[in-house]
């Protein structure tokens, strides 16, 4: 199938009725959850897992999807009218955007992320569509060995690019992999500690763990600190940007679509780094470099944009090769696991109306993102003034009903908010939660790889040199490592983006 | 900032020993032909020696201010709210969905946050009721009957 032909097939099969409304509902409860703080896309996504199952793989997959790009755009209206990112994607655009808005312009910061998440997110569709079937092909020459050296590259991505302390990233890593050796060997399927119990023989599940990281510890947070419940007060008027506005931002929307894009697809980098990176790529550029952080369109138009483009990018792994690049990701596949459906290379072959339907699905989201973040923008608002009081019980709530209907075990609970006192203990030591999680599902995969590789070559780990793909991965995964001592400049760059201003 | 990194260090040093000891216990196999026990024990190893660098960096850096800890109140909040979902957890199946979130709301509005009782009586029912609701009578998802058997 062809390209032009692949992408009227997957409009077909996403403007099917079941298939349009799946869309609409991944959206707008990706919108809620962006708008409102202390639950994120990757609690979501956990909680509907088991609402997927009376569903079909395809609007299975598009909802899921949906929520996930959806709450890039609701996450920008919090940073913007609040300063309280909505979603970690969007801390970098409390800088500017809440500057905006005290200047009387929260319509056009709104207005410009929107249009640039709209573009950002048309363009990286644009670019999944060009990029994935190649790669597929490429893709099925991958072995044991090639997974492993991609996989050795996501942890030395997440670990090296992490906002905190390097080697704390490391111990959860290694932490996180540990954690995922519990259950049956992957290759003689013989127990490892198990203790006995058959909620451990299974291995921990990947939805308890995420749940308790990223919404039951993000509650506990935000009870203890409070939330402050500031609403921006002004009328919003006045959403399109004006000419001017268009001019400053044009470039940096580019920039940071190509830029999110690119960097979404590299494993372990997920959609927080990239809009880090576009910011302060903004303010190298800038004429006026010293303005930023004084309300400038700028430092709205291209986090916005990145953080969209690297949600596209992200997808590119995981349909093709059925890697989770990072932890939403991670839930994704979990979904396609659910309903049988393994991607990968084959998922184009052998399911194109997912393949196809999901891409085609993402242009439609656009578009009724945009509608429902532009002219519904006040509907929004209004709910950021629900008191907190009321949210967080029925977000405990949601996290509970989300877990034990997964699987229909009482000590999932119990895992979930053992993990939810571990994140929340974490979190004040200053470790973050994403590379243990990432860790916890691609060490599996990892450790799986290199054993079947050592088979392959009766024990000589001389085939991860003698293949080239491998040896790529392997001599990347090195560089990582090494490239930022030896080049300053990237340094420099990683070390301008004022992280300890916006650590929320 | 010295005294927390130095206790989130010896934390982790002690689970990657914990974890060394029990790795152990597991078939080693040899680098070549890697058992059931190989990578558990060479990820504890590895945590430790991690945990060491930690350690050592936090003995190294200069001592900071006390750590700002959390109003009592604020506190009663987090290990309540977890405590609660504690026995949630373990009355779920017995109670059934519906009493046993009720319980849990009237806890979390009239402890946590001090409402009046009708406010939170009123509240759980509504809030339990409307879950009940959306997520098993109309998202079929599998949530316990218990004691009210539906």
């Amino acid at each position: 199938m062809d390209l032009l032909g692949g992408l009227a097939y997957g409009l077909s099969v996403t403007l099917a009725p079941a298939n349009l409304l799946a869309c609409f509902a991944g959206v707008f409860v990706g919108t809620l959850i962006g708008v409102l703080p202390g639950i994120g896309p990757v609690a979501t996504m956990s909680l509907l897992l088991p609402v997927t199952y009376a569903m079909s793989p395809t609007a299975s997959i598009i909802m899921m999807a949906g929520v996930y790009y959806g709450a890039m755009y609701g996450g920008s209206t919090t940073s913007i009218l609040v300063n309280i990112p909505g979603e970690a994607a969007s801390v970098v655009t409390c800088l500017d955007g809440h500057q905006m808005a005290r200047q009387g312009r929260a319509g056009p910061a709104l207005g410009i992320a929107a249009m640039g998440s709209f573009i950002a997110g048309t363009l990286s569709v644009l670019g999944i569509m060009l990029l994935a079937p190649p790669l597929t092909r490429a893709a099925l020459r991958f072995g044991p060995p090639e997974i492993f050296g991609l996989l050795l590259l996501g942890f030395t991505m997440v670990t090296s690019l992490t906002a905190g302390s390097k080697w704390k990233a490391v111990a959860m890593a290694l932490l996180g992999m540990l954690l995922g050796t519990i259950g049956l060997d992957p290759i003689t399927a013989s127990p490892r500690f198990t203790y006995g119990t058959l909620t451990l023989a299974d291995g921990l599940g990947l939805v308890p763990i995420i749940m308790g990281l990223f919404g039951i510890s993000e509650v506990l947070l935000n009870l203890e600190k409070g939330v402050e419940q500031e609403v921006f007060q002004a009328r919003i008027e006045g959403l399109l940007p004006t000419r001017e506005d268009w001019k400053r931002s044009a470039a940096p929307i580019a920039r940071g679509s190509v830029l999110g894009f690119f960097l979404g697809i590299l494993p372990g980098i997920g959609s927080i780094i990239p809009t880090f990176i576009s910011y302060a790529l903004e303010r190298r550029l800038s004429k006026t470099p010293e303005r930023f952080g004084t309300g400038m369109i700028e430092g709205v138009a291209a986090p916005e944009a990145a953080n969209n483009a690297a949600t596209g990018g992200s997808m590119i792994p995981l349909l093709t090769l059925g890697i989770a690049p990072n932890v939403v990701m991670a839930v994704l596949l979990s979904a396609f696991l659910i309903h049988g459906v393994q991607p990968g290379p084959l998922l184009i072959r052998e399911h194109p109306e997912i393949f196809w339907g999901v891409i085609a699905s993402m242009y439609v989201g656009n578009v009724m993102l945009l509608v429902l973040n532009l002219p519904l923008i006040g509907l929004w608002v209004q709910l950021l003034r629900v008191p907190y009081g009321i949210l967080f019980p029925l977000i405990l709530v949601f996290c509970v009903i989300g877990v034990y209907s997964e699987s229909g075990n009482v000590w999932d609970i119990v895992v979930m908010l053992a993990f939810g006192g571990l994140g929340y203990v974490m979190r004040k030591f200053a470790f973050e939660p994403a590379p243990m999680v990432l860790a916890f599902v691609l060490g599996r995969m990892a450790e799986e790889s290199i054993r079947q590789a050592l088979l392959m070559s009766r024990g000589s780990f001389e085939i991860l040199l003698t293949r080239p793909i491998a040896t790529t991965f392997l001599a990347l995964a090195f560089a990582v490592v090494v490239v930022p001592f030896a080049l300053p400049p990237v340094k420099r760059l990683l070390r301008t983006v004022p992280l300890e201003k916006t650590e929320a | 900032m010295r005294r927390r990194d130095l206790g989130a260090a010896a934390v982790l040093l002690a689970f990657g020993l914990f974890a060394v000891t029990q790795a152990r216990g597991l078939r080693f196999g040899s680098v070549v032909a890697p058992g059931p026990g190989f990578f558990p024990l060479c990820l504890a190893g590895a945590l430790c020696l991690t945990s060491l660098a930690l350690l050592v960096a936090a003995l190294r850096a200069t001592p900071e201010g006390a750590v700002v800890s959390a109003a009592g109140g604020r506190r009663f909040a987090v290990m309540g709210t977890l405590v609660a979902l504690l026995v949630y957890a373990l009355v779920l199946e017995q109670l059934g969905f519906l009493l046993a979130t009720f319980g849990l709301l009237v806890f979390f509005f009239k402890a946590l946050q001090r409402q009046r009782w009708l406010v939170a009586v009123v509240g759980a029912v509504a809030t339990a009721l409307v879950s009940h609701l959306v997520f098993k009578v109309w998202l079929g998802v599998n949530l316990p009957g218990g004691l009210l058997r539906f």
